[in-house]
Parts: C-alpha cells; structure tokens; sequence
C-alpha cells in the first residue's frame, strides 16, 4: 500500500476511534448513574474495539511516515489517548477491578483527540534532522507513556476530592443524626448506611450497593479511588523520570548540553518536582489525603503546561538555524 | 495502638526513626515545591543564554521592569543566589534526612535478623504440627526461607530453636541511592561546569581549526576553574552538505572532517551530522550551523590586498522563510589610502536574485546557483581602533562610492580605475559548537542511581519473619509469624504461601 493511502486509512481509522471513544463514554457515565451491567459490557466492548482502531490508526500512521508515529503533537496527542485508554482498561479495569471511572479516562481521550484533529494535524512527513535520533524514540516514547499514567492518576485524583468531600458530609450529617437520636432516647440502633469502613479491592467492590435514596453515592469509595490514583501515579513517575533523563541524553547529544534550561526542560522538570511532591506527600503527617491530591491536580496542570502551553506559546529552542 | 506496643528493639527503633524524619521531612517537602514554583519564573522570563533576543527586546522596551528583573536575577534564575539558595537548603535538609537513615541501613545490613519474643501477637500467624525433630523441620524451613531470598539467622529463643528472616532492604537502599544522587547531580554539574567550557568553532571548508582559546575569536564561555589546558585537537573540513527534501524541508547537515591530534596527525575521518557529534581528547563536536564564504579576491595597481573566503551571515527576519533571504559580508581594507570597506551581499541563487528585483519577493535558495555578489564600496576612515562588528561596516566616517554592483562567480568587477575584485570561487563554512564537560560521566551515574533507586523505593517492601519448633508429641510443632512494613495486603497471600511451603497450613490469626 502506498503512503497516501495508508495516511488516509490512519485518519479514518482515528475518526471512527474518536466517535468510538465518545458512545462508550456516554455508556460508562450511564452505567456510573444507573448501574446497568449490559450497558457497561457493552461500553467496554466499544472502547476496546475502539482502542484496536486507534491502534490500527498508529500504525498506519508511522508507516505512511516512514518512522516511529510519534513525531509531531498530533501523533504525540494521538498516542497519548491511546495509552491512556489502554492504561485505563489495564490499570484500573482489570487490574483493580474499577469499573466505573471509565468515563472520565474516555473523555479525556475524546477531548484529546478532538482538539489533535482540530489543532494540530499535518500529513505525514519524515522528520527534521534535529528531532532524527534513537533517542527520540526512546525519550518521546516513554514521556508519552509517562504523561498517560500521570494524567489517569490525576483524573482519579479529582474524583477523589469529589468523592472525599461527599463521604465527609455524608459522616457529618450521620453524625448530626446520631446525635439528634443520642439527644432523643432511648438510643436506636443505626443501620448500616454509613460507610465509615472502605471496602476493600476486591473484584466488584465499587458494583452496586447503595440504595435508591442514595443516588449521589454511585462512585467508589475515596479510599479505593485514592488507592487506584496512587498506583496509576507511582507507575507514570518512573517512567516520566526516564523520560527526562533520556531527553538530557538526547539533549547531550544534539545540542551538546544535558540540560539547558529550555522551556520544555523546566516544564518536565517543574511537572516531575511536583509529582515527587505528591508522592512524598502520601508519606508525610499533615499532608495526606487531601493536600497530597490537590499537589497531584498541581502536577497535571504543569504537565498540560509541559504539553500544550511551552509548544504553543512559549519560544524555546527547538530548531534548527543557521549561524 | 497495639503495634506500638510490640516489644521490638528495631522496630521502636524505626518509630523514632519515621518521627524524626517526618519532622524534617516535611521541611523538605516544601523546600521541593519551592523549588518547582521558582522554576516557573525561569519559564515565563527570558533567560540568559536561551532567548538573548528577547531579553534583548526587554531591556529596549521597557527598560524599568528589565532593571528590576535583573536586580532580582530573573534573566538567570537558576544560576540565581536566591535559586541557588533554595537548592542548597533542600539539599541540607536532604542530608539531615538522609544521614540517620544511611546509617541505620549499614546497621541493619550488618546486623543479624532480630528475633522476636512473641509470635502469637504478630499481624500474621500461622501454626502447624509436623513429622520429625525439631532441628530438622528447622533447617527445612531454612532451605525454604533461603530459596525466597531471606536473609537467614539461627537462634534460641525462650522455649526453643528459632529463626529469625527479613528480607526486602532493596527498598531503603534503592530510596537511599535515589535521594543520593542528587548530591552527586550537584557535584557533576558544579564540577563539568567549572572545568569545562563551550565555544564555536566557524571553519571554512578546506581549512583547518585547531581547538585553542584564540580560534574561537571570542565565541567561547569557559568555567570559573578551567585553566585554558585546551586540547590542541585538530579539525580539518574537507566539505559540508546541506541536503533538503522536494518540499524544502532541511534533511540533512553533515560535516565531513578530518580529526587531528594535538601534533596534527591524523586520527580518523568522521562525518559530524545534527544528533551524532564527534568526540576527541574529551573534546565533543557537533554540528551546529553552517553558512556561505564566498572567496574574494581584491588587486589594487597589479598588487593583491586581499584574497581569502570571507564569512556571510544571514539575518533572521520574523515571517520571513530564511532561506530566501540573502547574506551578508563585509572587507575591510586598511591598507588603501584612503581606506576602502567593501559590503557585500550574497544571493546564492540568481533566480531568487531577479525574482526579487522584478516581483519584489524572493524564493528559497537551498541550492546554489549561479551565485550573484551585490558589492558597496565606502572609501574614507574605518575606524579600526575602535571595537569592531565582524558583520557591519561602521560608515560613519566614510563616503559610499558605490552601491550593489553585481559580480557572478568567477567573474571580476572594476570598482574604481585600479581597484579590481573578483569572485572567483563560492565556499561553504560549518559552526561547530565545542565543548568539554567532565562532569557527565558524574551525571551519568547519578542518572542510573535515580532510576534503579526509584524501583524498589516505589515498589519493593521490607517484611519479616519468624519460624520457632518445638517437639510435641511425636512430632515438631512448627509456629510461624511475619510483618510487612509495607504493602501489607500484598504480604498477606506471601505469607499463606511461605506458610504452605513450609509444610504446615496456614493456621488461624
């Protein structure tokens, strides 16, 4: 097949994809609001067919091109939403056994992806002699990796504070009510609604349980969200510091300095501060919980500034130019 | 609450240890985040050695606020005292954290597996009754423990043979390794940078540059401790290539060069291209840059004055496609009375040349053809003693004589009665930035250090424990209990699985 052809079968591919990804969004939030377990199948099925898609779509792409896929910020956009789907699936879906936050990582891809196709799109081409390295595999890859797993960290991060701040209301006004009956007497026996003790991570632990008047408890517990946030979280960190540390190589060796202070490189290195903040945060008395998620909100917020913001509006050094 | 209650030497011992490195713990944490919020104003300031244009532009337009940022050293905030500050305070509340805890690891290292006192009150317990003596489900359950990589100590306590087994220190000695490294990050920058230098080297094709301080004619930083022991190395150029795709996009730049040692033998021909830089005597070359160097030759009264290839520079013109524009250069003649310096401008393309001069705007010139020189030539006083600009004539103290005479190549101009200049050849020059810094091996290792260090201080976790026997009956009865210090739940199927190898099964809590 030629590389016309394949370009086009790639941003086809990518738009089915895309529309993909959006139906089995709407079906996750659906099965978040309602708990309907055909909806949910059916979702999963849809986002994974969706994923293969978009894989095929890569694909295509780096072969119409001639190299690796991930050479522009539209391919970077585009293997950034895929990862963050498939780390979804794995991560949270089959590995933790969470099943309804897959709206929130699907999103995210759609509003990726969106703004790639809108924004960003060029036709293949091979690269610039500057961006022609082993390294940038190896860098582009890993930093695309890494920021999948911090962004999927920080979405759960989000939903977490939401979902912190409903248990601790839920508790307050339960204890309101004890209190009141504990005032009245004699004392009743309390039934089981408040759910001081986080289940535990088993298979289905987030299912279905609360009742009818409790629709505003449909997420998992904080503490599960936390736990699942925190290991997508410690997964990405590694990986995001190989990714600086292979941009220093690189950098070493096309611009013959390791680290120059480029906006790019401040940005990365702002984004890893904060992260390594977030995770030593978890460990430090006072700082748990609610403070180490909002230093994980910071560090999403630096890694869009990494992504979107030093590419867009920030003049670096990152061309190649005469003397 | 109940743990605390434990009667564990060490693990008293890492109570304190976690109180007291919390309290410093936290000051640490911010000093971190400090250090990432001061990072965000080098981001959004123009710093020196990164955008000099726009720092440039600062000072021209609003000269009060480029006063200010430079009173507060924003043009280099990294190299800032107030940055430089931040660093080292993390760096010492770092090392306050780190000390206590190197040590206690080399205490622990060295030391035998503590043996606990009561199994029964540990997290988890396991009991079983088994054929045989003692001694010998002993030693099996030491085989056992061994083949899961525990460290392994025998011993009595109270009632009888016991052992005592941890395993899981690659996760304090990764953690260390990791906080380490930044020290050692510190030490290979400070060390590269102050040994080192970096410079650029402009050398035009068929010549030879040999790396001494006066070569770089001033386009060199060096560090505060480098002591001018340049090397001496040769780079001879035999060519450079600039290659570009149909639609005008650079493909490749390539200067193919002869290294020299010290003596001016040869060492090797390598080919420097963008991303693959050569290296030698510690001494790296990359490619940089490149640019046209016409030849130019100049014969006043029958006497040559001048006959070398000068460097051209190009502009930069924001929205404009740089290959359209065309180059400059500048001779000076000092040896004429009256002095005579000559502007040139250099069209490598003639088409882009006419193209301008008919429609007004010219077209990409990638590659040459039929070279067009535009000459001016002033006559009067150069002012050589004041400071020179290699790219700009300082006219004003001399008189235009001529305006944008063109000359092809290999053509010759009369310029007045008895001055004649020639183009008789078009050469390209390569920029190649030079540079040694001896701290990157330094940074290397600590680039590996973080990495593997990272691993297990993430994921690894320190468990313990316990195998006690007893005979009892005509069997041994076998009591087993461990703790995780980390990643509990995990420790719980670990623990029911060592429990089932070691022959007996899991027993109640």
């Amino acid at each position: 097949m030629d590389a016309e052809r394949l370009s086009g079968l790639s941003d086809s591919a990518f738009t089915a994809a895309l529309v993909g990804y959006a139906i089995a969004a709407a079906g996750y939030i659906h099965y978040l609001a309602f708990r309907r377990r055909p909806v949910w199948v059916a979702a999963r099925a849809v986002a994974v067919v969706s994923l293969v898609a978009h894989l095929g779509s890569i694909v295509a792409r780096g072969l119409a091109a001639g190299r690796v896929p991930w050479g522009n910020m539209y391919e970077y956009s585009s293997v950034l939403a895929a990862l963050v789907v498939a780390a979804y699936l794995l991560i949270v879906e089959w590995r933790s056994k969470v099943r309804t936050l897959g709206g929130f990582a699907l999103g995210f891809a759609v509003v990726t992806m969106a703004v790639a196709r809108m924004q960003f799109y060029v036709v293949p081409a091979p690269l610039q002699p500057a961006l022609n390295s082993s390294w940038l595999k190896v860098h582009v890859i890993s930093a695309i990796v890494g920021s999948s797993l911090l962004t999927l960290g920080s979405l759960f991060t989000i939903l977490f504070l939401v979902q912190d701040r409903r248990e601790g209301r839920r508790a307050a006004r339960a204890e309101a009510v004890r209190a009141e009956l504990a005032a009245r007497e004699p004392a009743p026996i309390l039934g089981g609604s408040v759910d001081a003790n986080p289940p535990d991570l088993v298979p289905g632990a987030d299912e279905p349980v609360p009742t009818r008047t409790e629709r505003r408890g449909r997420l998992p517990s904080a503490a599960v969200i936390d736990r699942v946030a925190y290991r997508t979280i410690a997964i990405g960190f590694p990986i995001w510091t190989f990714a600086v540390i292979a941009g220093a190589i690189w950098a070493e060796q096309a611009w013959g300095r390791y680290w120059g202070w480029d906006p790019k490189e401040t940005w990365a290195f702002i984004t890893w501060v904060v992260f390594a903040g977030y995770l030593h945060a978890r460990a430090t008395a006072g700082w748990k919980g609610r403070r180490a998620a909002v230093l994980a909100l910071i560090g999403f917020a630096s890694l869009m500034v990494t992504y979107y913001a030093v590419n867009l509006f920030i003049v670096g050094l990152h061309s190649y130019r005469g003397f | 609450m109940e743990r605390a209650r434990r009667p564990l030497p060490t693990f008293r011992e890492s109570l304190a240890f976690v109180w007291r490195s919390l309290r410093s713990m936290r000051t640490a944490l911010v000093l971190l985040l400090l250090v990432g919020a001061a990072s965000v104003a080098g981001s959004l300031v123009p710093q020196t050695g990164v955008s000099e244009d726009r720092i440039a532009a600062l000072v021209r337009d609003h000269p009060l606020r480029a006063a200010i940022f430079r009173r507060l050293g924003l043009f280099d905030v990294y190299g800032s005292w107030w940055f430089t500050t931040l660093y080292a305070l993390l760096l010492v509340s770092l090392a306050t954290c780190l000390l206590p805890r190197t040590r206690a690891l080399a205490r622990n290292l060295r030391a035998r597996p503590q043996f606990a006192q009561d199994l029964v009150g540990l997290r988890h317990h396991a009991e079983r009754t088994l054929p045989g003596e003692p001694a010998e489900a002993l030693s099996r359950a030491r085989r056992v423990l061994r083949r899961r990589r525990f460290r392994v100590a025998a011993g009595r306590n109270g009632g009888g043979p016991m052992l005592a087994a941890e395993k899981g220190m690659a996760r304090e000695i990764g953690s260390l390794a990791f906080h380490w490294a930044f020290f050692l990050i510190l030490v290979g920058a400070v060390y590269g940078k102050a040994t080192g230098f970096t410079g650029r080297a402009v050398i035009i094709e068929g010549s030879t540059w040999t790396e001494t301080h006066a070569a770089y004619d001033g386009n060199i930083r060096e560090g505060s401790l480098f002591r001018e022991d340049h090397s001496g190395v040769g780079v001879h150029v035999r060519d450079f290539e600039a290659t570009y795709r149909d639609d005008g996009t650079p493909k490749d730049f390539v200067t193919h060069a002869d290294l020299l040692d010290a003596d001016g033998n040869l060492v090797r021909s390598q080919d420097i291209r963008v991303n693959h830089p050569a290296e030698l005597d510690h001494v790296k070359l990359y490619q940089f840059g490149y640019g046209w160097a016409p030849v130019i030759e100049v014969r006043a009264d029958g006497r040559t004055v001048a006959s070398s290839p000068v460097v051209f520079v190009r502009d930069q013109v924001e929205g404009v496609d740089q290959n359209a524009l065309p180059w400059r250069g500048v001779l000076r003649l000092p040896s004429l009375r009256p002095q005579v310096g000559l502007e040139f401008l250099l069209w490598p393309d003639r088409r882009a040349l006419e193209r301008f001069l008919l429609t007004g705007v010219s077209s990409p010139m990638l590659r040459p053809f039929e070279p067009v020189l535009l000459v001016t030539a002033y006559r009067g006083d150069l002012r050589l003693t004041a400071s020179q600009n290699p790219t700009r004539l300082d006219t004003s103290g001399m008189e235009r004589f001529l305006a944008n005479a063109p000359v092809a190549e290999g053509r010759a101009l009369d310029v007045v009665h008895g001055l004649t200049l020639s183009f008789p050849e078009l050469r390209e020059y390569t920029v190649l930035q030079v540079t040694r810094d001896r701290g990157v091996p330094i940074m290397l290792v600590a680039a590996v250090m973080i990495l593997v260090g990272l691993l297990p201080a993430l994921y690894g976790s320190r468990r313990k424990v316990w195998v006690r026997a007893e005979p009892a009956g005509e069997g041994t009865r076998l009591e087993v209990g461990g703790f995780a210090l980390q990643r509990k739940a995990q420790f719980e199927e670990e623990f029911a699985r060592l429990v089932d190898d070691l022959g007996a099964a899991p027993g109640g809590r």
